[in-house]
């Protein structure tokens, strides 16, 4: 059997890098399009910012606190950035991260293919 | 990147001020640039220790009227020390402490926004290494803001049983919740408490049991600090005091912890 050389493992680490990456933008319109309802006429309530004081931030489950102090902490971040900070995966923090832009606490912007969550209003 | 950390108490009269003004001063008198806030809004004294009349006090940088750096003054030049020290006070008047009560959450909401946003400028435009926050005792919207805007809650008590309870809690809800590093000084301890490192050892270890949190230093209750002026700051004026010496190893101990190890 042919033993795959140096390159050919590194062309398809890459492959598979790529691939990891088109799943993750994916899955980010995925979780982003059933949580906002761009047609406020159909009943359905619209997606309503209105940010966090400390209290809030205390009352929030665990595992939605943790990600929200690390938005207070960068201001401006990817759920990637995020995941950094928090150890925990990318489409686990983008899932918490929408839920808290679902309950009025955070807001987010599209730059080209990334998204960015921050708090501040 | 510079650093924050909240100077805080469960309850008042634990010598919160004091530790704050002294560990600010060892930091600047070690070449490190300081800001030194007073958040506690409901009863300020910081405009006692450093005797001004800002432009604009924390009040209005949190009612969003002016920048945090307008509210600032510099009070390296009365004091000679290398690094930069700055002071935001909070406004002593009558009208301003009753119009703390008055803040709904909306307010506090923002007011915690502005600290946040505030950071970010202290440390690159004012190179700022430490951002100490002297905070209002107990849970008051202001001091969690200042714990939240943290990266080290810096918690003073007392050897009283009521004190050690309430702080163990606060540690143990607020804290833990809010996932800050948190050390512990108990401060003003009876003298005779402390003759040996023996006594020493077992009384700390006691209080950290009770706390969860071993402390970071026992302080003795020095009745000539008691008696001495406000105006006077002890790291500056009396370098060879004991108290003096406690502080610089508290400093160096807390800036080993942020990952930014004294000199």
């Amino acid at each position: 059997m042919k033993k795959d050389s140096p390159q050919d493992l590194r062309e398809a680490l890459e492959k598979i890098n790529r691939s990891i990456e088109q799943l993750n933008r994916k899955l980010d319109l995925l979780l982003e399009e059933p949580r906002t309802n761009p047609n406020p006429e159909s009943g359905a309530e619209k997606a309503h910012f209105d940010g966090f004081d400390v209290v809030t931030l205390l009352s929030l489950p665990d595992h939605l606190r943790k990600t929200a102090m690390v938005l207070c902490r960068l201001r401006e971040a990817s759920a990637e950035d995020v995941s950094k900070e928090t150890k925990r995966a990318r489409a686990v923090e983008s899932d918490y991260l929408n839920q808290l832009v679902t309950q009025g606490y955070l807001r987010k912007r599209r730059s080209g293919h990334k998204v960015f969550f921050h708090i501040e209003g | 990147m510079g650093k924050a950390i909240a100077v805080h108490s469960f309850k008042g009269g634990t010598g919160k001020t004091l530790i704050s003004v002294n560990l600010a001063a060892t930091y600047a008198k070690n070449g490190k640039n300081v800001c030194l806030l007073d958040y506690d809004f409901r009863a300020p004294s910081l405009q006692v220790v450093f005797k001004s009349n800002p432009v604009c006090w924390l009040n209005d940088f949190l009612d969003g009227q002016c920048s945090l750096s307008d509210t600032l003054i510099e009070a390296r030049p009365k004091l000679s020390v290398p690094g930069v020290f700055y002071v935001g006070l909070a406004n002593p008047s009558s009208t301003a402490t009753r119009q703390v009560l008055t803040k709904d959450r909306k307010w506090e909401m923002r007011a915690l926004q502005h600290l946040l946003s505030a950071k970010a400028g202290l440390y690159n435009d004012l190179k700022i290494d430490y951002l100490i926050i002297d905070t209002s005792p107990g849970v008051a919207f202001s001091s969690l803001n200042a714990i939240v805007a943290s990266d080290l809650v810096l918690l003073v008590s007392t050897l009283d049983e009521s004190d050690i309870d309430g702080t163990q809690r606060m540690i143990q809800d607020t804290y833990s919740s809010l996932e800050r590093k948190t050390e512990v000084i108990m401060n003003r301890v009876l003298i005779e408490l402390l003759t040996s490192e023996a006594e020493k050892e077992n009384l700390s270890r006691k209080a950290g049991e009770a706390l969860g949190v071993l402390p970071l230093e026992l302080i003795p209750c020095y009745c000539d600090v008691q008696r001495a002026s406000r105006t006077s700051i002890l790291a500056l004026d009396k370098p060879e005091h004991s108290l003096t010496r406690l502080v610089e190893r508290i400093s160096e101990r807390i800036a080993t912890e942020l990952g930014s190890p004294m000199g």
